[in-house]
C-alpha cells in the first residue's frame, strides 16, 4: 500500500502538468468554431484509426474459426486488444452517429459495437446453444448478444459452466450440458467471427457517417450555427460535445469504478464481477483509454493533446484556472491508474482496495469540475437536462 | 379625488375615500381581455408540455418527489393520470379564454395549476408561481360578465363594470413581481460584475446578427443595469397615463429580447400579458372602434348613490386582501432574516421573484455509513433522481436535506441498522470556482427540516465572480488557440 501511494505521488510529480504544447495561431475565427472543427476531425480520425483494427479483428477471428490453434487464438486475442484500445478512446467521445438516437445526429452505432454496461452472458450462451448467431436477423438482435462484450467472452472465456439459471431453457432442457467441450469451443469461434464481422461493418458505417465523401458529419458538426438542422447554434454543438465527455461520470466513475468498489449496487466488500472487462483483464486499460478520449476533446487531438480543445474555449474566455484544474484532475486520475501495478483492477480490488478508491477519487475530481465550474463557465447544460423553461 | 386614470371621482363623504375608490365602477373590458389572454397562455403552455414530452419527464419518470415544507401530505397522482391533467389544463385554459362556466373553470384551473407546481419542488419556476397567483386572484374577480359565453348564456350576469379593487389587486400583484425582480438585481454580482449575464451572453455569440454584439463586455453591463432599471421602474411608467404607451413598447422590447436570448419559455408572454392590467379600462373598446373605423362606444356608468357602509363581508374581504398584500410584500423579504447570500444558501429564495439572478451548478455525492457495521456506500443522486431533479437538488440545501433523509430511510429499510448520511456537495455560483455548499461532516439524517436557519450550510465564497472575455479573436494569433 505504501509503495503504491509513493508511486502515485511520484507519478503525479512526473506528470505533465505544464500547459499543453502551443498550437499554431489561427486568426480571425471564433475559438468555439475552431474547437468544433478540430473535434470533428478528431472523431473522424479516431474512427478511421479504429476501422482497420476492427477489420483485422474480423480477419483474425475468421482465421481462428477456420484454423483453430494456439497461434490463431493468440492472434485473435491480440487483435481484440488492439481494436478495444482504440474503441475505448471513442467511448468517451460519442458524438453524432455513434451516440443514442435521442441526441443530435445520433444513430446508435456505439451500442452496436460496445453495449457496456448492458451485458447478458446467459443470453450469449443461449445463442451458442441455438446457433442464433447464424440467423439472418442476428445483426439486428439485442445488443447484449453482440459487440465487444460478447466477443470478450467468446474469445477469452474457457470455462464450461453457464451463467444461466435453472429457469433458462438451455439449463432446464439440458442442452448446454449436452454440448461437448469441442463443440462448445467451435461454436464460440464461429460466433466470435460473426460478431467481429458485425463490429467491422459498424466501424465502416461509423467512418462513412463522418467522412466528407459520404455522410459528412464532419461538416455537420464543424458548421454548427444558423442553417444547420442538427446543430442550429454552436452552443448546441458544444453542449453535445460536453454531454459526450460526461462518459467519465456515467460509465467511468459510476459504472466501472463505484460498483466494483462496492460503493453502490454491491452487497459484498468488493464486486470484481462488476468490472467492465471480465475475461480479457483490461479494465484498467479501458479506463486509461477513456481518459485519452476525454483529453482529445478537452485538451486537443494533436500530439501530446495539442490543438484546439475545450480548454482553449475556457482559456480564451479567461477561465484558465478551470482548464488547468481540469488537466490536473485528469492527470491525477491517470496517475492513480498507473500506480496500480497489476494489468487489471481485479487483483487490486481484492488486495489493495484503497488503490482503486484512489482512481475513483480521481474520476470524481474530474466529474465534480465538469458538473460545476466547466458547465457554469461555458453556460452548458448537464447531459439529459430538460430543454425546458427557466427563469 | 383623482384615480389612476386621471378621472374625477365622486366624493363620498360618508365613508373613507379608499373604500369608495375601491368600489368605484370601471369598465370590465380590459380585465376581460386579460382573462382571455391568460386562458390562451395556459392552453398553449399545456400543449407545449404535452407535445415536448415534459409531462413524462417531469411527472412520470421521477421516482422521488421533493415536497414543499408543510406540503408533504400532497399525494402524487398516478403518472398515467398526469397527461390527462394537462389535457384538462388545456381545456380549462380555453374555457377561461371563452369565459364559459367561469367560476368553476377558474377555481379548477387554480387548483390544478397549483397542484402541478406543488407536487415537486424541482418544477418551481417564478412564472408558474405568478400564474398560480393570478388564477387565485381571478377566483374572486368576476371577469366573465362581458366578452364571455357566460354573459351570452346568462343575460342577468352581464355587466360592463367591475369594481376598481379588481384592477388594483391584479396591478398590485404584477407590480410586486417587477419591483422585487428589480431589487433582486441590486447586487454586486449583477451591477458590478454583470454576472450571470456575462456568462449567458458569452455563450450566445454564435447567434446571427446580434452575436458579435454580445461578446462586447459593455453589452453585459448595459443589459445588467438596463434590466435592473427596467424592473424597478417600469410599473411607475405603466401607471402614469402619459408614459404608458411608451412603457408598454419597452415592455414588449424587453421581453422579446429575453425570449430570443434565454430559454425562458412562456415567461415573456406571461409578463407581456400581465402588464396589460395597467392599461386604461376601456382600451379594448377603443381598439375595436378604431379597427371598425367607428366612434368609440361608451358604456353607461351604473347609477349609484353614496357608497354604503362596508358590510361584515366587505370588511372581511378587505382584511383578506390586506393580509394577502402583506404576505406578498413580506415573503420576498424573509431571506433577510437568514443573513448571508440568498443566491448561495437559497433560504428565502423561492417566491421572492429573484428572476434570472444566478448561474449555479453543483455536484453532489452522498456518503452513507452503516451505524453498526461501519460499512460505507457512495450514493450518486441519479440513483434516485432524474437529471433535472439532480440539477436542482445539487444547488438547493433544503432539497439536499430531503434527499439525504430519503436515502437514510431507504438504507435503514435495507440494512435494518441506523445510518449516517453526509453530503459532499460542490457548487459554482456565477462562475466562481466551485466550493463546498454543505458541511461534509454533518450527519444530515439527524438534521430536521424546517424554516429555521440551517447551520450546516457553509458560508458563500467571498471572491468576485468570473469575468469572461469574448472567445472570438479579432486578429490573427488571438488568444487561446
Amino acid at each position: 500500500m505504501g509503495v503504491l501511494s509513493l508511486t502515485t505521488v511520484l507519478c503525479l510529480a512526473c506528470s505533465d502538468t505544464k500547459p499543453k504544447p502551443p498550437s499554431p495561431p489561427v486568426g480571425g475565427e471564433d475559438v468555439r468554431a475552431q474547437v468544433l472543427s478540430a473535434t470533428s476531425d478528431c472523431i473522424l480520425g479516431t474512427a478511421r484509426e479504429f476501422l482497420p483494427k476492427a477489420q483485422a479483428l474480423r480477419d483474425a477471428t475468421a482465421a481462428l474459426r477456420d484454423a483453430p490453434d494456439a497461434a490463431t487464438q493468440a492472434a485473435a486475442r491480440a487483435a481484440f486488444h488492439e481494436a478495444m484500445d482504440t474503441w475505448q478512446v471513442m467511448e468517451a467521445i460519442q458524438i453524432g452517429p455513434a451516440a443514442p438516437r435521442s441526441t443530435p445526429g445520433g444513430q446508435e452505432i456505439r451500442d452496436n459495437i460496445h453495449s457496456f454496461p448492458l451485458y447478458n452472458r446467459c443470453s450469449i450462451e443461449e445463442q451458442l446453444v441455438s446457433k442464433g448467431y447464424e440467423a439472418p436477423g442476428f445483426a439486428t438482435s439485442l445488443v447484449t448478444r453482440r459487440g465487444f462484450l460478447a466477443l470478450e467472452y467468446l474469445l477469452f472465456y474457457e470455462g464450461a459452466e453457464t451463467a444461466c439459471g435453472a429457469n433458462s431453457v438451455i439449463v432446464a432442457n439440458g442442452t448446454w450440458a449436452a454440448l461437448s467441450a469441442d463443440e462448445r469451443a467451435a461454436r464460440k469461434r464461429a460466433y466470435a467471427a460473426v460478431v467481429a464481422a458485425d463490429v467491422s461493418t459498424r466501424a465502416q458505417t461509423l467512418v462513412d457517417a463522418w467522412a466528407p465523401e459520404s455522410g459528412n458529419f464532419v461538416k455537420t458538426l464543424s458548421t454548427a450555427g444558423a442553417g444547420n438542422a442538427v446543430f442550429p447554434t454552436t452552443q448546441v454543438a458544444l453542449n453535445t460535445m460536453s454531454d459526450a465527455i460526461f462518459y467519465v461520470e456515467r460509465e467511468g466513475k459510476d459504472q466501472k469504478l463505484a460498483r466494483p468498489l462496492a460503493l453502490r449496487d454491491c452487497s459484498s466488500d468488493v464486486c470484481p464481477e462488476l468490472l467492465e472487462s471480465q475475461f480479457a483483464g483490461r479494465s484498467k486499460k479501458n479506463l486509461r483509454q477513456n481518459l485519452v478520449g476525454f483529453r482529445r476533446v478537452m485538451d486537443g487531438c494533436g500530439p501530446d493533446f495539442s490543438g484546439p480543445g475545450f480548454d482553449d474555449v475556457l482559456t480564451a474566455a479567461g477561465a484558465e484556472t478551470v482548464a488547468t484544474r481540469m488537466r490536473e484532475q485528469v492527470l491525477a486520475a491517470d496517475a492513480a491508474l498507473v500506480a496500480i501495478e497489476e494489468d487489471d483492477l481485479k487483483q487490486a480490488l481484492v488486495q489493495d482496495k484503497a488503490s482503486v478508491q484512489q482512481v475513483y477519487n480521481g474520476f470524481k475530481g474530474i466529474t465534480d469540475l465538469l458538473k460545476t465550474d466547466f458547465i457554469t463557465t461555458l453556460d452548458l447544460e448537464p447531459p439529459a437536462g430538460l430543454e425546458g423553461d427557466n427563469d | 379625488m383623482t384615480d389612476a386614470e386621471g378621472r374625477e371621482g365622486t366624493p363620498r363623504e360618508s365613508y373613507p375615500r379608499v373604500w369608495s375608490w375601491l368600489l368605484a365602477p370601471r369598465d370590465i373590458a380590459a380585465l376581460a381581455v386579460f382573462r382571455m389572454a391568460l386562458g390562451a397562455i395556459i392552453a398553449v403552455s399545456a400543449v407545449r408540455f404535452l407535445t415536448y414530452g415534459w409531462v413524462d419527464v417531469l411527472f412520470a419518470r421521477p421516482r422521488f418527489r421533493f415536497t414543499y415544507w408543510g406540503f408533504g401530505w400532497l399525494p402524487a397522482l398516478p403518472s398515467t393520470w398526469m397527461p390527462a391533467l394537462f389535457v384538462a389544463l388545456g381545456v380549462l385554459g380555453v374555457l377561461l379564454m371563452l369565459g364559459l362556466f367561469y367560476r368553476v373553470t377558474v377555481a379548477l384551473l387554480f387548483a390544478v395549476f397549483a397542484y402541478v407546481q406543488l407536487v415537486d419542488v424541482t418544477n418551481y419556476l417564478n412564472h408558474y408561481y405568478l400564474v398560480s397567483l393570478l388564477l387565485g386572484l381571478l377566483c374572486f374577480i368576476p371577469a366573465h360578465r362581458a366578452f364571455s359565453l357566460d354573459a351570452l348564456r346568462e343575460p342577468a350576469l352581464r355587466s360592463d363594470w367591475l369594481p376598481t379593487w379588481c384592477t388594483v389587486l391584479l396591478r398590485f400583484q404584477v407590480a410586486v413581481v417587477y419591483v422585487y425582480a428589480g431589487l433582486a438585481k441590486v447586487t454586486t454580482d449583477w451591477l458590478v460584475h454583470a454576472q450571470p449575464l456575462n456568462i449567458w451572453l458569452a455563450a450566445r455569440t454564435g447567434l446571427p446578427w446580434v452575436g458579435p454584439l454580445l461578446e462586447q463586455r459593455w453589452v453585459a453591463y448595459a443589459a445588467a443595469w438596463g434590466g435592473m432599471l427596467f424592473d424597478t421602474t417600469i410599473v411607475l411608467f405603466l401607471l402614469w397615463r402619459r408614459t404608458r404607451p411608451f412603457a408598454y413598447v419597452v415592455v414588449l422590447g424587453f421581453h422579446t429580447v429575453t425570449f430570443v436570448l434565454f430559454p425562458i419559455g412562456m415567461f415573456p408572454f406571461i409578463m407581456v400579458t400581465a402588464a396589460m392590467v395597467f392599461f386604461e379600462p376601456s382600451w379594448p373598446r377603443r381598439l375595436l372602434a378604431r379597427l371598425r373605423r367607428r366612434p368609440s362606444e361608451t358604456v353607461a356608468s351604473p347609477t349609484h348613490g353614496a357608497v354604503p357602509a362596508p358590510s361584515w363581508r366587505g370588511r372581511v374581504a378587505l382584511g383578506a386582501a390586506l393580509v394577502y398584500a402583506f404576505l406578498q410584500v413580506a415573503l420576498p423579504l424573509r431571506t433577510h432574516a437568514y443573513g448571508g447570500n440568498v443566491l448561495w444558501h437559497e433560504q428565502g429564495m423561492r417566491f421572492s421573484w429573484r428572476v434570472m439572478t444566478r448561474e449555479k451548478n453543483g455536484s453532489a455525492t452522498f456518503m452513507v455509513r452503516d451505524g453498526v457495521t461501519g460499512r460505507e456506500w457512495h450514493v450518486v443522486p441519479s440513483q434516485y433522481l432524474t437529471r433535472l431533479q439532480e440539477r436542482e437538488m445539487a444547488v438547493q440545501p433544503d432539497l439536499i436535506l430531503q434527499l439525504a433523509h430519503h436515502i437514510a430511510r431507504d438504507f435503514e429499510a435495507t440494512t435494518h441498522h441506523p445510518v449516517e448520511v453526509r453530503a459532499d456537495v460542490r457548487v459554482s455560483l456565477n462562475g466562481r470556482m466551485s466550493e463546498p455548499l454543505v458541511d461534509p461532516t454533518v450527519d444530515l439524517a439527524k438534521e430536521e427540516d424546517g424554516l429555521g436557519a440551517k447551520a450546516w450550510i457553509l458560508p458563500s465564497p467571498e471572491g468576485p465572480p468570473i469575468h469572461l472575455r469574448p472567445t472570438r479573436t479579432a486578429r490573427a494569433g488571438g488568444p487561446g488557440v
